[in-house]
């Protein structure tokens, strides 16, 4: 299982590697948030913690969408995916790879962009470790969802429009947990900051069981 | 029975494909390749059963290789995921006659090169179950010689081969079964 997980994940990257729409999209479209918040809001208003967090985790959401999106069209195009699920595991590899390679990428792109927000509205984190910890766990809860509803919605010809429909309802306790986390770090509660990291971890484990268990059946 | 978008696609079916090279004839949509997709485990049966020996190999009417990869790349990672780490994927790729583009992302390949591709997947990934869905589209004479040669040779190594087509008629006098599907029924002429 982990090997074609891992295999799985591999494929992905490379395949982002060569043409990487997904990840050039997701980095433009989170850079343009960042720098459209100082200018709406106003310095002031952008650099406070929970409005800088609240807006970057919803960039990253919508980010993480568009490179989950651009891997399953890719995979549909020639009926690729369909050499994979028609093999033993799968499905399931199929499922954890991707959301492992949706993890790397969009990590990526939150280091980018949480780097041009700190630049550009020159905040001031009180707890970088905890930043990097939430960070890092918050990528961890957000991906398994995203792409569990792209494969539920893989043969919906409104694939665009249905799984921000879906998945952004079901992924609401994690942005509030992301962004008040970040909030926390930013401002130095460190107790705030643990409290919803754990929040986020518990997430992030429950919907990658639930999807492990759910998704082999789920598939066609 | 398989039933797509609440239609009945295949009813009734009762088949056993042994050794030896089965040929499913049928008009278009008359189901052929809902068939072969309900041996490879891709579409789920309304009802009744499937059993297969060990994991087909099903190569689709379209090629099943990710495009922003390379020919040697799509079969790496599929011979691996089989557990098939040493095959030998450049040299079925090169006698499939497309060694020279076999490091070529596939979006730069034409039709026939990716379905060469796919088809090379005979080579590295043994399969006591072959399921092909109109493997001579795309094809040049070549490549179609090519073909018919390693369908021989998987049915020499005791493969069974399912194929659907409805091209080169000539095949039904070497196959050993010959399926007709009409009315969503599978028969036997």
């Amino acid at each position: 299982m982990i090997d074609r997980t891992l295999l799985v994940a591999l494929r992905e990257v490379f395949a982002e590697r060569r043409h990487p729409d997904g990840l050039v999209a997701a980095l433009t479209f989170t850079g343009m948030v960042v720098l459209l918040e100082s200018l709406a809001l106003g310095p002031g208003r952008a650099r406070q913690p929970d409005v800088a967090s609240g807006i970057f985790w919803i960039a990253i959401l919508f980010s993480a969408t568009l490179v989950s999106q651009r891997s399953f069209d890719r995979d549909l195009e020639d009926d690729a995916i369909d050499a994979v699920l028609a093999l033993p595991g799968g499905r399931d590899a199929i499922y954890a790879g991707k959301v492992v390679a949706l993890g790397m990428i969009t990590g990526l792109v939150a280091v980018a962009a949480g780097v041009m927000a700190i630049l550009l509205l020159s905040l001031e984190i009180a707890l970088p470790l905890h930043l990097v910890l939430l960070l890092a766990l918050g990528i961890v809860a957000l991906a398994p969802v995203i792409v569990l509803v792209h494969v539920l919605a893989l043969r919906v010809r409104a694939r665009v429009a249905v799984v921000p429909i879906i998945a952004f309802p079901m992924l609401t306790p994690q942005l509030v947990a992301a962004t008040q986390g970040t909030a926390a770090a930013i401002s130095g509660d460190a107790t705030a900051a643990l409290g919803w990291a754990g929040l986020l971890a518990a997430f992030a484990l429950v919907y990658t069981v639930l999807g492990v268990t759910i998704v082999p059946a789920a598939i066609e | 029975m398989v039933v797509l978008d609440d239609r009945a696609v295949l009813r009734n079916v009762s088949c056993e494909i042994g050794p030896g090279l089965t040929v499913v004839r049928g008009d278009n949509g008359a189901g052929k390749t809902t068939l072969l997709r309900a041996f490879a485990g891709l579409v789920p049966l309304a009802r009744g059963s499937r059993q297969v020996e060990g994991t087909p190999l099903y190569i689709g009417h379209r090629p099943m290789l990710l495009r922003g990869l390379s020919p040697r790349e799509n079969l790496a990672f599929l011979a691996a995921f089989r557990g098939e780490r040493a095959a030998d994927v450049v040299g079925a790729l090169r006698s499939w006659g497309i060694g020279e583009v076999m490091d070529r992302p596939g979006e730069r390949l034409s039709a026939g090169q990716r379905r060469r591709a796919a088809l090379a997947r005979l080579d590295t990934e043994p399969a006591r179950l072959v399921l092909l869905d109109e493997p001579f589209a795309d094809l040049d004479v070549d490549a179609l010689v090519r073909l018919r040669a390693a369908i021989n040779n998987a049915i020499a190594r005791g493969q069974s081969v399912l194929m659907a087509t409805h091209l080169h008629h000539e095949l039904d006098q070497d196959a050993t079964r010959l399926l007709v599907i009409r009315d969503g029924e599978v028969r036997t002429p």
